[in-house]
C-alpha cells in the first residue's frame, strides 16, 4: 500500500476508534476512554496532515483542487480546531461528534479518489494555495460551533424534559450536570463562528481575486459564490443576534445549525449537483 | 419639522436600527440569494418552463428570479441593509459601544465583587489603579456627586471594530456602484488569423494562434482527457496605436489601456461548400460559422443550426467521443423548419448531407477560435480597500474583547474600606465571567498582602 493511502487509513481507523471511545466517554464520564480518545484524535489529526505533505511531495500537484484532496482537509482542519479548542477550554467530551464526523467526511472523500490528476488551466494559481485552506477550515471552524450547538440543543432540551418531570436528582439530570452549563456552551459556539467568519470572509475575498484573474470578474452569481454568500450571511446574522440578550442561546444555536446545513450544501451540494463553474469533483 | 414629521422619523429610527430588522432582512437577502443558487439565471423564458410547472415558470419570470441578482428586489433589499447599517450604526453602534464614563449600581450589574480590606481610601485607589495598570488596563480617574470613580478599560480601541466593519461594507457597496456606473465588460470570439475590435476602447485584437494541451489521463472510473493549458497568442493594438504582441492565458490575464483581456473559452469555426442543384452559394460557402451559429437556406424556411463541432467521432460506432483532440472530426447540425426542430445530424467533415429542395451541406474546413471576455471596472480598487476594511473590522470585533470595570473604594471604618467593582463587555457577561473571577481573587490577593 503506498505510503499516502496507508496514512489516510491511518487516520480513518484512529478517528473511528477515537469518536467509539470519545461517544462512550460523553455518555458515561469514564476518565479512561477520554485518555484513550485523545491520543487517537493527535494521530489521525497528524496522519491526515502528513498524509497530504506526502501527497504534494511525491505527486507535485496541489493536493486540494478536487473533493478527496479537500474532504481530507476538511477533516484534518475540523479535527484540529477541534483539538485547540479542547486543550484550550477542557472540552474533550464532545470529541466522539467531531471525530466521528471528521471519519465520516473523510471516507466519504475517500470515495472521491480517482488517482492523481493534473489541475485544469482555471486551477493552476498560487491563489489554489490561499483559497482553498481558507475556505475548507472555515467549514471547519464552522463544523465544530455546529456540534458544540448540538450539545447546547441537547442539554437544553433534555434539561427541560428533567425539569418537567422533576426529576432533577436522578441519572440524566447527574449527567446533564456535568456537562458546561448553557451559557458557556453558547459562548464556545460563539467563538467557532468568530474563527469560521473571518476565515470564510478572507476565503470569499480571496476567491473573488481569483475569480477576478481566472474569469475576468470578481464576482459571477456562480452557484458556489452565491451559496457562500448565503452561508456568510447566516453567520453574520447569527454575530448580530448574538448581541441580543434575548436571542443569544437557544436560538443562536438553531441559527449555527441552519449555518451548517447551508455550509454542507454550499460545499459539497453545489460541487456535485449543481453545475457551474466550480465543480470540481475529481 | 411637524409632529407627523417626527413621528415618522421616530418609527423609522425604531425600525431600521432595530437589530432584528436588520437579521430579518438578511434572512430576506439570503432567501433571494438561494433562489439565485438553485433557479438557473439567465436561462431564455422557455427553459423555465420545460424544467418547471407552468405556474413556477411563471411566477419565476413575473417575479425576475431569472435574473435575480439584477432584480428590483435584490437591489432593493441591498439598499435597506445599507440604510438600517446607517441607522444602526449612528444610533445604536455608537452610542452602545462608545459609553461615555458614568457611575453605575455596583450590585445590579451581574458580574460584580465587594471586599473589604486594611488601608486608607487614597492609599487604596492609588493600588487598585497601579494593579490594573500594570495588566493593561486603562485608568481613568472621574468624580460624579462627590463620589470618586475609577474607570478601568481594556481594548477600548475596539470598540470600534463593528464601525470600521460597516464602514467596510458601504466601501464594497460604493465601489460595486461605480463599476456599475462607469464599467463595461463583454466577450467575444476570434478566429485564427482574424481581427476583433472591442466596441467600448475601440483596441484591435488579432488571434495570431491558439493552442490547447488536453491530457488524457486513466481513472479508476475510465480515460479522462484533462485540459491542462489554453493558450491564445496575440497582437494587441491599444490607444497608442503600436500593435504589440501578448499571450493570454487562464488565470494570466493581459491589461490594454486599463481593460483586462481574459482566456475564457475557445471552439471550432467552420466553412460549409454549400451548393443548390450542385450550384455554390457563394454568400454562404465564404462565411465561417462559430458554435451555435444558424443560417437560412435560401428560397426555403429551413434552418441549419451549427449545433457543435465533434473532434473525435469514433470510426466504428460513427459517434462523437469524449476525447477532445482533433481526429477524425465531425459537426453536428439543426434543421428547423418554420422555427420548429426538425432533427439533429452528425455530419463528418467532407461528407454532404442533403436539405431538399436540392440543397447540399458539405463542412469543408475548421478554424479554431479563441473566446476573451474583456472587462474594464474602476471600482476593483475601492472593493479591495472595502473587503480590506470589512475584514479588518470583523477580526477586531471578534478576537479583541472591549471591557470595562467600575471600581470605587469607600471608607468603611478608620484604617479599613470597601472595594467594588462591576465589569461589563461589548459582547455580554458570560464571556468574560472568568476572567473578572480571576482579576478579583488576584486584586484580593495582593490587596491584602500589600498590607500583611
Amino acid at each position: 500500500m503506498p505510503l499516502d493511502e496507508a496514512l489516510i487509513a491511518t487516520a480513518l481507523g484512529a478517528y473511528t476508534l477515537g469518536a467509539l471511545a470519545l461517544l462512550l466517554y460523553f455518555f458515561s464520564r469514564t476518565s479512561w476512554l477520554r485518555d484513550v480518545g485523545i491520543p487517537l484524535a493527535i494521530i489521525g489529526c497528524v496522519a491526515q496532515f502528513v498524509q497530504l505533505i506526502v501527497r504534494y511531495e511525491t505527486t507535485h500537484v496541489w493536493p486540494l483542487l478536487n473533493l478527496y484532496g479537500s474532504l481530507s482537509l476538511f477533516a484534518a482542519m475540523s479535527v484540529a480546531i477541534y483539538i485547540g479548542f479542547a486543550f484550550r477550554y477542557r472540552l474533550w467530551f464532545a470529541g466522539g461528534f467531531v471525530l466521528a464526523l471528521a471519519a465520516i467526511f473523510l471516507a466519504y472523500g475517500v470515495t472521491w479518489y480517482e488517482g492523481t490528476m493534473p489541475p485544469v488551466p482555471s486551477l493552476q494559481s498560487y491563489w489554489a494555495k490561499i483559497h482553498v485552506p481558507i475556505v475548507v477550515s472555515s467549514y471547519a471552524a464552522f463544523l465544530v460551533a455546529f456540534v458544540f450547538s448540538c450539545i447546547y440543543l441537547l442539554k437544553f432540551y433534555a434539561q427541560r424534559g428533567v425539569t418537567q418531570t422533576g426529576d432533577s436528582s436522578g441519572p440524566v439530570a447527574r449527567w446533564l450536570a456535568a456537562l458546561p452549563s448553557l451559557p458557556q456552551l453558547d459562548v464556545i459556539v460563539y467563538r467557532a463562528v468568530a474563527i469560521g467568519l473571518p476565515l470564510i470572509s478572507i476565503g470569499i475575498i480571496t476567491g473573488a481575486m481569483w475569480a477576478k484573474e481566472a474569469w475576468g470578474a470578481y464576482w459571477q452569481w456562480d452557484p458556489k459564490e452565491t451559496a457562500a454568500l448565503f452561508s456568510w450571511i447566516i453567520y453574520l446574522a447569527y454575530m448580530h443576534l448574538h448581541t441580543r440578550h434575548a436571542w443569544r442561546g437557544l436560538r443562536t444555536s438553531w441559527v449555527s445549525v441552519i449555518g451548517f446545513v447551508s455550509i454542507i450544501f454550499c460545499y459539497l451540494g453545489v460541487n456535485i449537483w449543481i453545475s457551474g463553474l466550480h465543480s470540481y469533483k475529481v | 419639522m411637524t409632529a407627523t414629521a417626527r413621528a415618522f422619523y421616530g418609527d423609522f429610527v425604531r425600525t431600521f436600527g432595530n437589530v432584528l430588522f436588520a437579521v430579518s432582512l438578511f434572512v430576506v437577502w439570503g432567501l433571494l440569494t438561494l433562489v439565485g443558487v438553485v433557479v438557473d439565471q439567465g436561462q431564455d423564458p422557455s427553459s423555465y418552463f420545460q424544467s418547471y410547472a407552468a405556474p413556477i415558470a411563471r411566477a419565476i419570470l413575473r417575479l425576475n428570479f431569472d435574473n435575480i441578482y439584477h432584480s428590483p428586489w435584490y437591489v432593493g433589499i441591498i439598499g435597506l441593509i445599507l440604510l438600517s447599517l446607517a441607522v444602526c450604526t449612528f444610533k445604536r453602534v455608537i452610542p452602545a459601544r462608545l459609553p461615555p464614563l458614568h457611575p453605575v449600581s455596583v450590585e445590579k450589574i451581574p458580574l460584580h465583587a465587594t471586599f473589604d480590606v486594611d488601608g486608607e481610601v487614597g492609599d487604596v485607589r492609588r493600588r487598585v489603579a497601579e494593579f490594573f495598570a500594570a495588566r493593561g488596563w486603562q485608568m481613568r480617574e472621574r468624580c460624579f456627586g462627590g463620589i470618586e470613580w475609577s474607570f478601568a478599560d481594556k481594548h477600548n480601541w475596539a470598540r470600534r471594530g463593528v464601525l470600521i466593519a460597516h464602514t467596510g461594507f458601504v466601501i464594497v457597496a460604493a465601489g460595486t456602484t461605480l463599476y456599475w456606473a462607469r464599467g463595461f465588460s463583454g466577450d467575444m470570439a476570434v478566429l485564427r488569423g482574424a481581427t476583433a475590435q472591442v466596441a467600448q476602447t475601440h483596441a484591435l485584437i488579432r488571434l495570431d494562434d491558439f493552442a490547447y494541451k488536453i491530457a488524457p489521463i486513466m481513472t479508476k472510473s475510465g480515460m479522462v482527457y484533462q485540459p491542462i493549458d489554453y493558450v491564445s497568442h496575440v497582437i494587441v493594438t491599444g490607444k497608442d496605436g503600436t500593435p504589440k504582441a501578448m499571450t493570454v492565458r487562464v488565470n494570466h490575464p493581459i491589461d490594454v489601456d486599463d481593460t483586462l483581456y481574459y482566456q475564457a473559452s475557445y471552439g471550432f469555426g467552420m466553412r460549409f461548400a454549400v451548393s443548390r442543384f450542385g450550384r455554390p452559394d457563394r454568400a454562404l460557402s465564404s462565411r465561417t460559422f462559430l458554435e451555435g451559429d444558424s443560417f437560412d437556406l435560401p428560397g426555403t424556411s429551413r434552418t441549419v443550426i451549427y449545433e457543435r463541432f465533434a473532434p473525435t467521432v469514433d470510426k466504428q460506432s460513427g459517434m462523437p467521443t469524449a476525447d477532445p483532440r482533433v481526429n477524425n472530426p465531425a459537426v453536428v447540425l439543426d434543421v428547423a423548419q418554420g422555427g420548429s426542430p426538425l432533427g439533429a445530424a452528425l455530419v463528418p467533415l467532407a461528407s454532404s448531407i442533403d436539405f431538399g429542395d436540392g440543397w447540399r451541406l458539405v463542412p469543408q474546413q475548421y478554424v479554431i477560435y479563441s473566446g476573451f471576455q474583456y472587462r474594464h471596472d474602476p471600482g476593483v480598487p475601492l472593493v479591495g480597500i472595502g473587503a480590506f476594511v470589512l475584514l479588518a473590522g470583523l477580526i477586531v470585533s471578534f478576537y479583541f474583547l472591549p471591557a470595562r470595570l467600575y471600581l470605587r473604594v469607600d471608607p468603611l471604618t478608620a484604617g479599613r474600606v470597601r472595594i467594588g467593582a462591576a465589569a461589563t463587555t461589548v459582547k455580554g457577561y458570560d464571556v468574560f465571567e472568568s476572567e473578572f473571577e480571576r482579576l478579583m481573587v488576584t486584586l484580593r490577593g495582593e490587596m491584602q498582602h500589600a498590607v500583611g
